[in-house]
């Protein structure tokens, strides 16, 4: 015989129960269980698949490492208005992030640059950052990868915010996680987050819904936002191409595109944006330099065609009347000429950033901020000298 | 700072060592108020004034309103506690609103009015705690509780770091005499309370965060008109995200107060399987509901007066609950539509007053029930009307031939997500989540709660703010 369900002995009113009287202490019962075992033991589970977890990915070939996040690009950023004002700073997306190398360049210096760069992002609202900061009086590096700088892309465009509202929780979050974290666990990179890992599974298409492979994780940094490309990028063939891939899948026509309007709308913005940032800083004393860091292969050919040099790096030189240096006038800048191997045509493998970072700031000592240098860096490298 | 994140880890450690030791009871509640405070600063260390002003005038209002003799001066003590505290929420909430909605008046009258830019940053749960400290003094005034016995117990009532920036809305006489007498969690205690913390997390860093947040953003803050699957599986995803966000964020409260040895109110009660619109706020964020039943609701008039000033109640209940989430006339429609709701339940359970549905038909009125709490979520949702109408002439299929906005992922997680949510809510309607453990295989309980912690870790949430925070 069944009767009806006992009663949930746990069953409690609550305030919903109660109406127009003042609310009791609340009842909070503990289900019976043994606690204490169910605890250990589901401690021992948590670190158990922790473990695995972590040994799965550095078998991959994940490194710990410093989480390139707003929070440590703040505390760079940061360096200008404690005293480092007077510093070099460098701008720009990936390629400068990941291909100058700061040991490098503080070794050739004497004192390491500040590293800005943010992948994928314009550095134009940073130079404007800086342009509207009195206490910064140093060198800057523009580095200008022509889809992102004239296109105003902003994937991570909100790090300017981040640094203006980070709480002090935030802070001493960052500070934890940097110190404590980082450094000891491989499998914390947003590439290996659980959402972005399901998400990527190879699930059916949508019917009219365009597939794009989100870029894979391509960098390892360290704590003053020193960062080199990953040596799996250079090293495993099947990872290369995967990046080589993502490349492409860009490189073809979308929807989402903006039509050649549109796009010489953003350019001519882009480029006034710079100059009037340019000299907000040069009336101050500040040098500007622009970099076109190097790119090969189809990455090139595509930024060639979609950026051709005349309508936007020399249009950017000529209205901005800053310097610049365009890798391929420099035959120790050219990856052909070098032999600097780029494994995706957009980012060097880690020795080759080394060798290019000294190469690189021996032209711009030679011809642009050294001593005796300052006729060349005050007109832009003509496109005749090309 | 937020419970979601690395500080509040340490910063929690901590506070259950201090209160662990052996210390006199008023020295663990300084304790316990110090680090309050530092909870608080942890966002913005000058909003800390701000709980300060609110402590100290509803303090003093008690105070007045258990010493003044005459009915006006009972009066005027309980009407200096609510400006106080509904000006400071006016000031620092509703400022721009008012602004906003002041300039439009006058443009439209054809006065061209320039106002000041108004650049005031909202203190984080300032709604709450507001709510929180005006119940005492309004207790007080109703005749419903005596002010606490000393300004430590109530200070610490308004500043108690689980509840304070995104409730539960404790009421005084909940919290104040759990302060009154030394208490520490049993060991039974600190560990439920840690696996409700991880439930709560669970739900908020890995399915509200990870797996939805992206699918109902992409509907409704991006350009593209959704088209009818798009545009129910965005509504749907909010619909899993806010339960999720905000019920997290109640357990993992509560679950944070039973590891001190302190019982907090339940907030949810599986809202998804409400039958009915009255259901449905018993069962959502409880605490809020019944404070404005209580503190409005009923000194409206309630149901005694009739029916017309019933529903005038109703709806005006409604509309301010509305606004209380945020300074904008979306909230008012999202309130509105519940008062409603509510109106017309009200009015059909008097009509049909003997009907009693057949157990398919319960089903199928909660899943109605269900469908007309996400048409709501769209204005909730929405930052502008002119976008909420899109996505409503999206659900109704009135979109025409538009491109697809969300992938299959998107799409999965939503009907596994909110599927399993509302499959887990209606299994759960009736009990209570106590009751399931306590029958549960302790190995399950272990195994699942180790997984939860697992994933919680591996989601690797970047500590983004609970939505109720800004509130």
């Amino acid at each position: 015989m069944t009767g009806p369900p006992p009663a949930d002995r746990y069953a409690r009113q609550t305030a919903a129960d109660r109406p127009g009287i003042a609310q009791p202490v609340p009842l909070r019962p503990v289900p019976e269980q043994p606690w204490s075992r169910i605890f250990a033991a589901a401690l021992l589970i948590f670190a158990l698949l922790l473990g695995g977890w972590e040994a799965y990915w550095r078998a991959y070939g994940v490194h710990p490492g410093i989480a390139n996040t707003y929070g440590l690009w703040t505390i760079q950023r940061r360096r200008i208005d404690a005293g480092e004002g007077d510093a070099t700073v460098l701008l720009g997306a990936s390629r400068v992030f990941f291909d100058i190398q700061l040991p490098v360049w503080e070794r050739l210096a004497g004192r390491r640059p500040i590293q800005l760069a943010i992948e994928g992002t314009s550095p134009l609202p940073f130079l404007e950052d800086l342009a509207d900061d009195p206490r910064f009086t140093g060198r800057v590096l523009v580095g200008v990868a022509p889809d992102v700088f004239f296109s105003g892309y902003q994937y991570r465009g909100g790090v300017l915010s981040y640094m203006r509202r980070e709480s002090p929780s935030q802070r001493i979050g960052q500070w934890l996680s940097m110190h404590f974290v980082e450094p000891y666990l491989a499998f914390d990179d947003p590439d290996y987050a659980l959402a972005t890992l399901l998400a990527r599974q190879p699930w059916p298409a949508r019917p009219g819904k365009r597939w794009f492979t989100e870029v894979r994780k391509l960098s390892e940094s360290e704590l003053d936002r020193n960062t080199h490309l990953w040596s799996k990028v250079g090293d495993d063939p099947q990872y290369r191409e995967l990046a080589r891939n993502i490349w492409r899948e860009g490189f073809e026509p979308s929807d989402d595109d903006p039509t050649p309007q549109e796009a010489a709308k953003a350019e001519h913005e882009q480029i006034e944006r710079a100059a009037k940032a340019v000299a907000k800083l040069r009336a101050r004393g500040v040098r500007v330099l622009f970099v076109r860091m190097p790119s090969t292969g189809e990455y090139i050919a595509y930024e060639n065609k979609e950026f051709p040099r005349a309508r936007t790096w020399d249009a950017l030189l000529a209205r901005s009347g800053a310097p610049g240096i365009h890798f391929e006038d420099y035959p120790e800048l050219r990856p052909d000429v070098q032999g600097y191997y780029l494994p995706e045509w957009s980012h060097m493998a880690r020795p080759d950033g080394e060798r290019f970072t000294a190469a690189l700031y021996r032209v711009i000592q030679r011809d642009f901020w050294g001593p005796g240098a300052a006729e060349a860096a005050a007109a832009p490298r003509s496109p005749a000298a090309r | 700072m937020v419970f979601n994140s690395l500080t509040f880890m340490v910063f929690f450690a901590c506070v259950l060592a201090m209160h662990s030791l052996p210390f006199s009871w008023t020295t663990k509640k300084i304790n316990l108020i110090v680090a309050s405070y530092l909870f608080y600063s942890a966002w913005n260390p000058p909003f800390v004034i701000l709980l300060w002003v609110s402590t100290v005038v509803d303090w003093y209002a008690a105070q007045g309103l258990v010493k003044a003799r005459r009915q006006a001066a009972r009066h005027a003590w309980m009407v200096l506690s609510v400006v106080a505290n509904l000006g400071m929420l006016g000031y620092f909430k509703y400022g721009q609103f008012l602004l906003d909605n002041f300039t439009a008046v006058m443009s439209a009258l054809g006065v061209a009015y320039h106002p000041a830019h108004y650049d005031i940053v909202l203190p984080v749960g300032i709604s709450f705690y507001t709510f929180a400290t005006m119940s005492y003094t309004l207790d007080v005034y109703l005749r419903r509780a005596l002010p606490a016995q000393n300004l430590l117990d109530y200070a610490l009532f308004v500043t108690f770091f689980p509840h304070l920036v995104a409730g539960p809305i404790m009421r005084p006489t909940e919290l104040v005499p759990q302060f009154e007498t030394p208490r520490a969690a049993s060991p039974q205690q600190l560990r439920f309370g840690l696996a409700l913390m991880t439930i709560g997390l669970f739900n908020k860093v890995v399915l509200a965060d990870s797996f939805l947040s992206h699918v109902a953003e992409s509907v409704y803050d991006g350009d593209k008109i959704p088209g009818t699957l798009d545009a129910w599986a965005g509504t749907l995803a909010f619909s899993g995200q806010i339960f999720c966000d905000f019920a997290g964020y109640s357990t993992t409260a509560i679950g944070a107060a039973l590891c001190l040895g302190f019982a907090m109110s339940d907030n949810f009660r599986f809202p998804y399987a409400a039958v009915g619109f009255s259901d449905f706020w018993r069962r959502w964020h409880i605490t809020l509901s019944s404070w404005l039943r209580d503190y409005l609701y009923i000194p409206l008039g309630g149901n005694r007066h009739g029916a017309r000033r019933t529903y005038a109640a109703l709806m005006t209940t409604m509309l301010l609950g509305g606004l209380w989430h945020g300074a904008n006339w979306t909230f008012v429609a999202w309130g509105g539509l519940h008062g409603l709701y509510l109106a017309a339940e009200r009015a059909l359970r008097a009509r049909f007053a003997n009907y009693r549905p057949g157990p398919l038909m319960f089903v199928v009125l909660g899943l109605l029930t269900y469908a007309l709490v996400n048409v709501t979520w769209v204005f909730f949702r929405a930052k502008t009307f002119g976008k909420a109408w899109v996505v409503l002439r999206g659900m109704l299929g009135q979109s025409g031939a538009v491109k697809p906005i969300l992938d299959t992922f998107s799409l999965l997680c939503v009907l596994v997500i909110v599927g399993g949510m509302v499959a887990t809510h209606w299994l759960m309607r009736g009990r209570t989540l106590e009751s399931v453990i306590a029958r549960a295989p302790a190995v399950l309980v272990s195994i699942v709660w180790g997984l939860l912690a697992f994933a919680i870790v591996i989601a690797q949430g970047a500590g983004s703010a609970f939505i109720y925070f800004q509130f």
